[in-house]
């Protein structure tokens, strides 16, 4: 049964793999767009920090270094939670009907049947070049306590994104259109989540680190690494981004098994 | 001569207000879009009176305006793509209307649409919340609005340009896009064009970008002499020109090559 699982999830990602890059000079492109779109805002830090110097304290390969951590989680978020993604779309065209007839578990096949690649390589792939740009420019000690950290840090944010995703998807069962409720706590939030949320205002802090908890993702795990001075929150807050990241899923999974006795189909 | 183009456009304003709900939260993501990028500059003044000689009033000016003006400059850049994806290009092309009129007109329809929903309502928070430099003063507050609207039509002619590629590919939309991170980075929406290093100054004067929105911020805020504005806006008209002809080279080309599968 384990093993055959496990084959039914090779078999979805070999499938899923080929058609996404089925027109290869197309795959190419839309990687690299996607690769750009998201590094808009980085070429916007890195000109605004040619003109001065720091932000905050945060000078521009920390800055960057905050990004990368965002960008990285999300490139491995996505090849797991595309399905969640675009559930809304799921559920408005009725193929979520279709899953609920297979002999599989909804979660998994959700979460295997689609990966959205080019988000994965365009956005993950401008994490990974930050982090290379950025972690030998910041004053971080690399170790194996660091390595460890930063490794459970990503995991942790992954999980924190995953449980957002999978709330925003359980809304769905609810409602049929969610995609401004996303786009104003999820992607919105995103764009800025990249900053050092020390300067914000109190309440988009509150909302970063209490309701759509980016700060757990990058700005307590870099704080943890850099140690900068405009750290005002507890010092344990650096340490719980696993256990923020377990919780949540934890919770949005619970939401979700509740949820779901609740569908009703949306086609006929 | 122009009821059909007035008519399209009186639709597509119309067709606007359907959609209350996502519009209102369009409103609130232009605010806290404003407010975000307020509250950075805000931390790297450091209550610094100014850099460069530009104040933090005039950086706040700069966002509220490009940010409510981008809100009005929306151009649907997949209008001729999604026609040609579905066919439908082939009908629209045997209408006794021009179909780059038409394409203006549905356009302005939805612009003049955001000034009034859009562009207002989020000016007049922001300039509650944030504050907004009053014009310099009246003639340059009138020269000001003339920019902005040779600004819109860059912004057009560029996005008209652009969606021809349909004709030879299947794919616009990563053209679309990458074209989207040059029109944020480069025409100060993103970033006030003032704080750029010298040798992109150098590079940006030419490239459209700066004409869609920091020129008529820079009238608006009094930087300009007259005899600089008419450069200005001969420049924006220059590149709406010249972008509008390229486009329009490819149209006629992408006609006669297009062909329509299926029906």
């Amino acid at each position: 049964m384990k093993s055959d699982t496990l084959n039914l999830a090779a078999v979805y990602t070999k499938i899923i793999i080929k058609s996404w890059f089925q027109y290869k000079v197309d795959a190419v492109l839309r990687s690299l767009a996607v690769f750009l779109r998201e590094a808009t805002g980085i070429l916007v830090i890195y000109f605004t920090l040619l003109k001065f110097d720091s932000l905050n304290g945060w000078d521009m390969y920390e800055l960057f270094f905050l990004f990368s951590l965002l960008f990285v989680t999300y490139g491995i978020l996505i090849i797991f939670f595309t399905g969640l993604r675009d559930f809304g779309n799921t559920v408005r065209t009725g193929n979520f009907d279709r899953y609920i007839l297979r002999p599989r578990g909804l979660l998994f096949q959700i979460i295997f049947s689609d990966a959205d690649w080019f988000a994965a390589i365009g956005q993950g792939g401008l994490g990974i070049v930050l982090f290379v740009i950025s972690a030998g420019k910041v004053e971080v000690v690399w170790n194996i306590t660091t390595i460890l950290y930063y490794t459970f840090a990503i995991l942790g944010g992954v999980l924190i994104q995953g449980a957002i995703f999978l709330i925003l998807a359980t809304l769905n069962i609810y409602l049929i259109e969610t995609m401004s409720i996303k786009e104003l706590f999820y992607f919105n939030g995103k764009k800025f989540a990249g900053y050092p949320i020390s300067i914000f205002h109190k309440a988009v802090q509150f909302c970063m680190v209490y309701i759509v908890p980016f700060a757990f993702v990058n700005y307590f795990p870099a704080q943890y690494l850099l140690q900068k001075e405009d750290m005002a929150y507890p010092r344990v807050y650096l340490y719980l981004t696993p256990v923020v990241g377990i919780g949540m899923y934890v919770m949005a999974y619970v939401f979700w098994r509740y949820s779901i006795k609740y569908y009703k189909s949306s086609g006929n | 001569m122009l009821t059909p183009y007035l008519a399209f456009a009186r639709k597509s304003f119309l067709g606007r207000s359907a959609y209350r709900f996502n519009h209102f939260m369009g409103i609130l993501n232009t605010i806290v879009q404003i407010f975000i990028f307020w509250e950075i500059y805000q931390a790297l003044y450091h209550g610094r009176g100014e850099i460069d000689g530009v104040t933090m009033s005039m950086v706040t000016t700069n966002f509220v305006l490009s940010i409510c003006l981008g809100a009005v400059f929306t151009v649907d850049d997949f209008y001729l793509p999604y026609r040609i994806g579905n066919g439908s290009i082939a009908t629209e092309l045997l209408l006794p209307v021009s179909f780059k009129g038409r394409m203006l007109a549905d356009n302005l329809g939805n612009a003049v649409f955001q000034l009034v929903f859009h562009f207002i309502p989020a000016l007049f928070v922001a300039a509650v919340v944030v504050g907004i430099d009053t014009p310099y003063s009246f003639p340059m507050f009138v020269l000001f609005i003339f920019s902005a609207l040779l600004g819109y039509g860059v912004l057009w002619s560029i996005s008209f340009a652009v969606q021809m590629s349909s004709f030879w590919l299947i794919n616009v939309w990563s053209i679309v896009t990458i074209k989207n991170v040059f029109v944020n980075v480069l025409s100060g929406s993103m970033i006030p064009l003032w704080f750029m290093p010298d040798w992109m100054d150098s590079i940006m004067r030419f490239l459209p970008f700066s004409s869609i929105y920091f020129t008529p911020v820079q009238i608006y805020l009094g930087e300009l002499s007259y005899r600089e504005i008419g450069e200005k806006c001969m420049i924006q008209i220059i590149w709406i020109f010249l972008i509008y002809l390229l486009g329009n080279f490819l149209w006629e080309r992408g006609k006669k090559k297009l062909v329509v599968q299926g029906g």
